[in-house]
């Protein structure tokens, strides 16, 4: 007995009282492992959460949000998945990790699961896997924007990539991206996630005539890219996918904000056909709940640095989609139902694009709402050379 | 009567027996046992755990690859850091299997298994003949290998989403939460019950003896290799057991969920609950999911990493357990117990009669031209020794003459360059342990007693040697013949402590006197029932009275027909008890005969005596 009590730990679940009942929403996201992406995610959950207004025959229905940590590890995932269910939660939402067989977990309970981070291929199938959505770019259209970008300029890019999952992922992507245009592709490099030093890798990319490197990898891994090839004196462009806005980059090379001049990443556009406007209501929000979401680093006239919080937006989508859902569906008892009404509602999202799904598509992003950013002076202001981007306004990032 | 009607008196008999047994045996501990068991497997049932019962579960699996290395810690004194290596195997050959070839649970349940079983028969013989601090370094890489190969080949590991296996099903019925659970407890119980059984006999104490005192254990003819070996490979495959159904109940195999972290997460829980006790691996897994417990709550109200918490509460844990001694927490807490309600100790009925365990057949030991040099050192120069039964021969020679390197070579545990040994013209086999089996048996120069043991533990190793029904699988589903077997070596180590004049055969063996302690490894090795019995100073630190009786002792040994030798360096003794003596001098023999006839040897009295007398 005390066996069980030890590995029981706590408990928990939603609850209800007359007129109120309580919607228990899981973030199942790696708060440990990658703390950006994980406090975005329940950032923009938490926000909607706290403003989603549903109300059936009198019952108002209040969303609280439950975080889970996952490590990065898929069995920790899955774990966390089975313990949001016993919690009680209505939904997941998850950043992508594990969720191969962590959907029949919730597909089992008629529990909708969100992704809102990872777009590998094949998590998101509405025939096979009815019961899971996304909202985030997918692997695809970054990839395929990223070649698109990349192979008019003439470029000969090293594709590095880093033995993480993230990276394991982003090779695959890459693969087929550039498979039409092997030619623009010097080499291809693995380089290991945790390494100090990726000197002897960007050495190797150099002397393989690469005149550009793409990086699809974690964070570290793209200031060790930056920090090998600029140490060196190698004025290379260097592209990257979301991962490279990650605060983590400009921290670690914070000593050298010149070599992060000029980094471009790959990323959903924040902003949409309407402006500007909606997104940085959004931020306001956000920035009023949770503070200011301060990078770390200073720009060259000391501003403060802050981070434009795009991810959160598409965990803050999901929610208002549930809730809209939970409306149509009149409460939660039946999830079923719920299930069914994920695919027929839509509401406006964080950027004021309409954000909803249909039985044949749970991609809440469509691929070409890809855009490109370039870093400057540590902030980041869309490309001109594409024309989505151009036509995006900069978000301001200096306080 | 007709062949079947006897076959079903025998069983009827047999099952009589085994009844009687276990009722003998049968204990209040027993029924906690029992109780607590039952409790587990009707836990699901009774209590609202539905939504609990994957942890539950997982944790029950993770317990069960605990006690599997604590039979490499505790038992056999391996200090594995592979544990989690194993389980990976287990689960990653598992998850293969199911999700890329389509194999049934069983027959993959199977092939897991026998996969972890290789790597860990192979893991063990690489590390068998290192020191402990290389063992642990060894079995530390191999959980680094593992990982790093399942992050470098995602074909393998399944990537980011980890390898994702099919809903195993059992006679066409889902394995769920719960029944994995029942299996898990059910399996859990069966390690801990075969490691109850194993620890207090010949497998158990054959390891325990060679974990404490390695030559010594070799020389009464425990194979020490061979054992190590097989806890080693038990230890493997039960943990490739816990890896494989646990990979079945959350139905991704993932790189990260196996390796150094968990390797180290089994090693501290072994350590921390107790490595002997079959319990105190699952003791410290308890204390540690108490830890992480506690660290969640701490970090949510203090907005930390739990992971971290959790690290520094499991190091503060393990310095309470260094602090307190280092035998676990368990250990610690029965001995508190047993110092507020002792035991009640049972009196072992002592034999009748003093008599050796069992009657030697004489049989005459002739070495014949043994050389063996150490680099420049010729230790051994063509050295001839004969030791007739009923006969105490003593050799001696002043330090440094090859005395001890001649009784090493006797016995097996050095090889000789040139040179025979031969029992009755049969020559002898090579190793200690086939020499022991040919009733050639020494005694060590140190004193060598296997200080966790008994005395009547420490004989029982002698006396397990020629037990015909040892097998592990015997012994823990304690067929008649084990049981048999066990009651006729307890009889014969009893018989030589009775002998050797040690009637406690409780005590433990580190609460002995020195002498008392040379006497229970002449004990131990009488009761490995020898012709010629080979003693390399059985009187140091005997007082005069206790060597009165050793003299008595080494007498009636040698009426009963045993062949003696003794090396000794005090000369009264020797005059008191040999009947032959050889002198060594520089690994060469320079006298040999009787007392009279060396004693008047002048290159005996040049190159040894001196103006001592031997006559």
């Amino acid at each position: 007995m005390v066996g069980l009590c030890a590995v029981l730990g706590g408990c928990g679940g939603g609850g209800g009282s007359g007129s109120s009942k309580s919607v228990t929403i899981a973030v199942n996201a790696p708060f440990s492992r990658a703390p950006y992406v994980g406090q975005t995610i329940a950032d923009g959950a938490e926000l909607a959460a706290s403003k989603a207004s549903v109300e059936v025959n009198g019952v108002k229905y209040r969303f609280r949000i439950r975080r889970y940590d996952t490590g990065l590890s898929p069995s920790i995932a899955v774990r966390n998945v089975r313990k949001a269910i016993a919690d009680g939660a209505a939904a997941i939402v998850d950043e992508g990790t594990g969720v191969d067989a962590s959907w029949q977990i919730a597909r089992d309970k008629d529990i909708p699961l969100a992704v809102t981070y990872q777009g590998g291929e094949g998590l998101v199938d509405a025939a096979k896997r009815p019961n899971v959505f996304r909202v985030a770019p997918t692997d695809h259209g970054i990839s395929y924007r990223l070649a698109e970008y990349v192979i008019p300029k003439k470029l000969k890019v090293a594709l590095i990539t880093d033995d993480s999952s993230y990276g394991q992922e982003g090779a695959k992507a890459l693969d087929e991206a550039f498979s039409q245009n092997p030619e623009s592709v010097a080499v291809k490099l693995t380089v290991p996630a945790d390494s100090p030093d990726l000197a002897p890798q960007v050495l190797r990319a150099r002397r393989a005539g690469a005149t550009g490197l793409l990086v699809w990898a974690q964070p570290t891994t793209i200031a060790g890219v930056l920090s090998a090839a600029r140490s060196s004196g190698w004025k290379v462009p260097v592209f990257t996918p979301p991962t490279g806005e990650d605060p983590l980059v400009r921290q670690q090379l914070a000593n050298h904000p010149e070599w992060v001049n000029g980094l471009t990443f790959a990323s959903g556009r924040p902003t949409a056909e309407v402006g500007a406007g909606p997104f940085l209501a959004f931020q306001r929000d956000l920035e009023n709940r949770f503070g200011v979401q301060l990078v770390g680093v200073k720009t060259s006239d000391g501003a403060q640095v802050v981070q434009p919080p795009d991810y959160a937006m598409y965990s803050y989508d999901f929610v208002n989609v549930l809730a809209a859902a939970i409306q149509r569906a009149g409460g939660v008892s039946d999830r079923k139902k719920v299930l069914a009404a994920l695919n027929q509602v839509s509401v406006a999202g964080a950027n004021g694009d309409q954000r909803g799904f249909n039985e044949r598509n749970h991609e809440g992003v469509v691929d070409d709402d890809v855009y490109f950013a370039k870093f400057e002076d540590m902030t980041y202001k869309p490309v001109k050379d594409d024309p989505l981007s151009a036509t995006l306004v900069p978000i301001e990032q200096r306080r | 009567m007709s062949a079947a009607s006897v076959v079903v008196d025998e069983t009827r008999a047999e099952l009589a027996a085994a009844v009687r047994d276990a009722r003998a045996a049968w204990s209040r501990t027993t029924t906690l046992w029992l109780l607590a068991f039952a409790a587990a497997l009707v836990a699901p049932a009774v209590l609202p755990l539905s939504g609990r019962m994957p942890d539950l579960a997982e944790f029950v699996y993770l317990a069960l690859a605990a006690v599997g290395l604590a039979y490499a810690v505790g038992l056999a004194g391996i200090p594995s850091l592979g544990q989690g290596a194993f389980l990976g195997i287990g689960a990653f050959s598992e998850a293969l299997l199911r999700a890329k070839a389509d194999w049934p649970l069983v027959p993959s349940l199977v092939a897991a298994v026998t996969i972890t079983a290789a790597v860990g028969v192979l893991t063990g013989l690489a590390t068998g003949r290192l020191r402990s601090a290389f063992v642990a370094v060894s079995t530390w890489i191999l959980s680094w290998i593992l990982l790093l190969l399942l992050t470098s080949f995602p074909g393998i590991s399944g990537g980011a989403q980890g390898l994702v296996l099919p809903q195993a099903t059992v006679l066409g019925r889902t394995l769920t939460p719960t029944a994995h659970y029942v299996v898990g407890v059910t399996l859990l119980a069966l390690a801990v019950l075969a490691l109850a059984v194993l620890a207090p006999r010949a497998p158990g104490l054959g390891l325990a003896a060679a974990r404490d005192q390695r030559r010594a254990a070799t020389g009464l003819g425990v194979p020490v290799a061979r054992a190590r070996l097989g806890a080693f490979t038990a230890s493997a495959v039960i943990a490739s057991v816990a890896g494989a159904l646990g990979v079945e109940l959350v139905q991704v195999a993932d790189a990260s969920s196996y390796g150094p972290a968990v390797s180290f997460k089994l090693f501290v829980a072994v350590i921390l609950g107790g490595a002997r006790l079959p319990l105190g691996p699952i003791v410290g897994l308890l204390v540690i999911s108490a830890f992480s417990n506690a660290a969640e709550q701490i970090g949510a109200v203090r907005g930390l990493p739990p992971g971290r918490i959790e690290e520094m509460l499991t190091g503060y844990g393990m310095l309470l357990v260094l602090g307190l001694g280092g035998a676990g927490l368990l250990p610690v807490a029965r001995d508190w117990w047993r110092s507020r309600v002792p035991p009640r100790h049972v009196p072992r009925p002592l034999p009748p009669v003093r008599e050796l365990p069992r009657a030697a057949r004489p049989e005459p030991l002739r070495a014949d031209g043994l050389t063996k040099a150490f680099g420049s050192l010729l230790a051994l120069d063509h050295v001839d020794l004969e030791l007739l039964p009923g006969r105490v021969h003593a050799l001696i020679g002043p330090n440094g003459s090859g005395k001890t390197t001649a009784l090493k070579a006797l016995v097996g545990e050095l090889v000789p360059d040139e040179g025979t040994v031969r029992v009755n013209g049969t020559e002898l086999g090579g190793s200690p342990r086939a020499r022991v089996l040919q009733g050639v048996v020494g005694t060590q120069q140190a004193t060598a007693v296997f200080p966790e043991l008994t005395a009547l533990q420490n004989a029982l190793v002698g006396a397990g040697l020629r037990l015909e029904h040892d097998g592990p699988f015997r012994i823990v589903f304690r067929t008649p013949k084990a049981r048999s077997d066990e009651r006729l070596a307890e009889q014969k180590a009893l018989a030589a402590l009775h002998l050797v004049g040690l009637d406690e055969p409780d005590r433990p063996a580190s609460e002995l006197t020195a002498h008392e302690q040379r006497l229970l490894m002449l004990a131990s090795a009488l009761a490995t029932e020898p012709r010629v019995l080979l003693l390399d100073e059985p009187a140091a630190g005997g007082s005069a009275v206790e060597l009165d009786r050793l003299v008595e002792l080494l007498h009636e040994l040698r009426d009963s027909g045993l062949a003696l030798l003794v090396i000794e360096h005090n000369l009264r003794f020797v005059r008191r008890v040999a009947d032959e003596v050889t002198v060594l001098e520089a690994g060469r023999r320079i006298a040999s005969g009787t007392l009279a006839q060396v004693a008047s040897d002048d290159a005996v009295k040049m190159a040894y005596l001196g103006r001592q007398k031997l006559s």
